[in-house]
């Protein structure tokens, strides 16, 4: 009896602590979703219930802050960035997945290695190139530093969903005298499909919320959301009600895309270490 | 699509391989592989930004001999980064597990809140820092309305005035944006512990604690290896929070190894010097990449 009781309490206390763990994990984003709603003269006060406004939605996207330009190059600099990196990526992870290739080992553990590498060592070099060449404040130059840190996740990420494909359709295809290439477009691709999308959004997803290459490489025609945050710091501090409705428009759509390959995340972020 | 497609020429598997990789090892070298060779470079150089010719004028080891010697501020950057990557490391890993217990048994609002873990790591780390500099916010601040509550002496305080309580705040924002995956990597690794052992040492009669510490944790250790070199990592980078949420300040009290190289490269110019630095700093990733890179590859030769 008392043993049945006893285990009755320590559920409760279990369901209590996990209740209050998600409580703190949302307040801080749902202070934001409240905030990007409030006036500002309510964002000032501690308030759960005001009249909500969608009036900073719209003053974000006009002058000064114009936050649809920033919103198009995230746009184009993460789409771009990931049209780019997953079809070579996928090349290299087919090839990694089903040849044994000379330097196999050096290349992949080089591959993983990059992704550790800080940015700041990536961006100086890059800064002074660019300089150099005119590319300071482009969406291309941002899109070619961007690669730096997606190619590493694509590769191994979609490496383990081409590892996961059983070989003999391949053999079959194979023996019915297709060529190698032919092979991959009609039995491989289809087949990786899933797994090379979701590499993909996953990559858009990194790309989208990476902030010190475009900190530092782009000052006005390139910049992109995150740093576009910066705007609304002003001379009388800063403008949280605008903060938070940027916020809202920088986070929503990555909820959704990471909500769509929630399965993957740890995987992709692990480089398959864990699965 | 299909038959109208000119059949493409064999090619011999052996040379096709090589084909497939050739592109994205050309990315790699170029995106990641040149910038670290040419930082080097750049180290041993005078480097100012504002002086042509000062990237090709070599002066040695200068900068390396003057980070370590002659610079206070390298050496707080350094401590900071060493402060807050075992506090974030130790922390994140410890709540993690902890969280990842509480959740992994699944049901309903085990699941759902398994699923709400993703949000939070979906958010941009800038993001994060503005949203902890709201959170606390002495006026109008959550969460310093809630410690105050809880701590009087700390009502209205300036937290990101203080050195001390600025550098709680961001150590409170990084375990906050990261536990959330952790827990998830966790969870899938106390899922691949066998039922049965569990079972087995239940029915010999150890208690909760003693099957968690004989049992479980054993067959975690490797997935807590991999968490405890990821987030090292990942903590030693740390710069997008940072800059956001205190922008390394009050005075320096905050200001770790990326922030430093940012500043001394960009806002003082002296590029030369900051690649210096960030190479003292790839040391350490060195050790813990290879550390990783075993782990990785353990995994896969078992499979």
């Amino acid at each position: 009896m008392t043993g049945n009781r006893l285990r009755r309490l320590f559920s409760a206390i279990q369901v209590a602590l996990i209740l209050v763990a998600t409580f703190v994990m949302l307040v801080p984003i749902a202070w934001i979703f409240l905030a990007a709603f409030k006036t500002h003269v309510d964002v000032y006060q501690l308030k759960l219930f005001f009249r909500p406004t969608l009036e900073n939605f719209g003053t974000v996207f006009d002058a000064p802050f114009l936050l649809g330009a920033k919103l198009f190059n995230s746009t184009i600099v993460a789409l771009v960035t990931v049209m780019l990196a997953i079809p070579i990526a996928t090349m290299a992870a087919y090839s990694f997945s089903r040849f044994h290739l000379r330097g196999e080992t050096a290349m992949l553990v080089t591959i993983l290695a990059t992704q550790f590498v800080p940015a700041v060592i990536i961006v100086l070099p890059f800064f002074v190139m660019f300089r150099d060449i005119g590319l300071l404040d482009t969406r291309v130059g941002l899109i070619v530093v961007n690669l730096a840190i997606v190619m590493p996740f694509a590769i191994w990420m979609i490496k383990g969903f081409i590892d996961g494909i059983p070989l003999d359709t391949e053999e079959a295809a194979m023996v019915d005298g297709s060529s190698r290439v032919q092979m991959i477009r009609n039995i491989v691709l289809p087949m990786a499909a899933p797994g090379i999308l979701t590499a993909g959004i996953f990559c858009f997803i990194i790309a989208w919320n990476e902030f010190l290459f475009a900190l530092i490489l782009t000052n006005k025609n390139a910049v992109t959301l995150p740093i576009g945050l910066a705007l609304f710091k002003a001379e009388e501090g800063d403008l949280w009600n605008l903060l938070s409705a940027a916020g809202i428009i920088i986070m929503l759509p990555m909820f959704i895309l990471a909500l769509l390959i929630r399965k993957y995340f740890v995987q992709g972020m692990t480089m398959g270490a864990v699965r | 699509m299909g038959r109208a497609w000119v059949r493409p020429p064999r090619v011999r598997d052996n040379i096709l391989k090589y084909l497939l990789v050739a592109p994205a090892v050309v990315v790699v070298a170029v995106t990641a592989i040149w910038p670290l060779i040419e930082a080097a470079r750049l180290s041993f150089t005078v480097g100012r930004l504002n002086r042509p010719g000062s990237l090709e004028q070599y002066l040695g080891w200068e900068n390396y001999v003057w980070a370590v010697m002659e610079e206070p501020a390298f050496w707080n950057s350094v401590w900071v980064t060493a402060a807050y990557t075992f506090l974030t490391v130790a922390l994140t890993t410890i709540l993690a597990l902890a969280l990842a217990l509480l959740l992994a048994p699944g049901g309903r609002l085990r699941s759902g809140v398994q699923t709400l873990l993703i949000l939070p790591f979906a958010m941009s780390p800038a993001l994060i820092g503005v949203s902890f500099r709201f959170m606390f916010n002495p006026e109008f601040g959550l969460f310093d309305a809630f410690f105050g509550a809880l701590i009087p002496p700390l009502a209205n305080v300036s937290w990101l005035a203080d050195p001390i309580l600025a550098f709680a705040v961001c150590i409170m924002a990084d375990v906050w944006g990261w536990i959330p995956f952790l827990t998830l990597v966790l969870i899938g690794g106390l899922i691949s512990v066998p039922r049965e052992t569990l079972e087995a040492a239940q029915i010999d009669g150890a208690n909760g604690w003693r099957v968690f510490r004989d049992v479980t944790l054993p067959q975690l250790a490797p997935v807590l290896a991999v968490v405890v070199i990821l987030k090292s990592i990942f903590s030693l980078k740390t710069f997008d929070q940072i800059f956001m949420l205190t922008n390394g300040g009050p005075g320096t009290a905050t200001q770790t190894l990326s922030h430093y190289i940012y500043f001394n490269g960009m806002k003082y110019g002296q590029i030369g010097f900051a690649a210096s630095v960030a190479w003292l700093m790839v040391i350490p990733m060195i050790f813990l990449t290879y550390a990783y890179a075993k782990l990785v590859f353990r995994k896969d030769q078992a499979q």
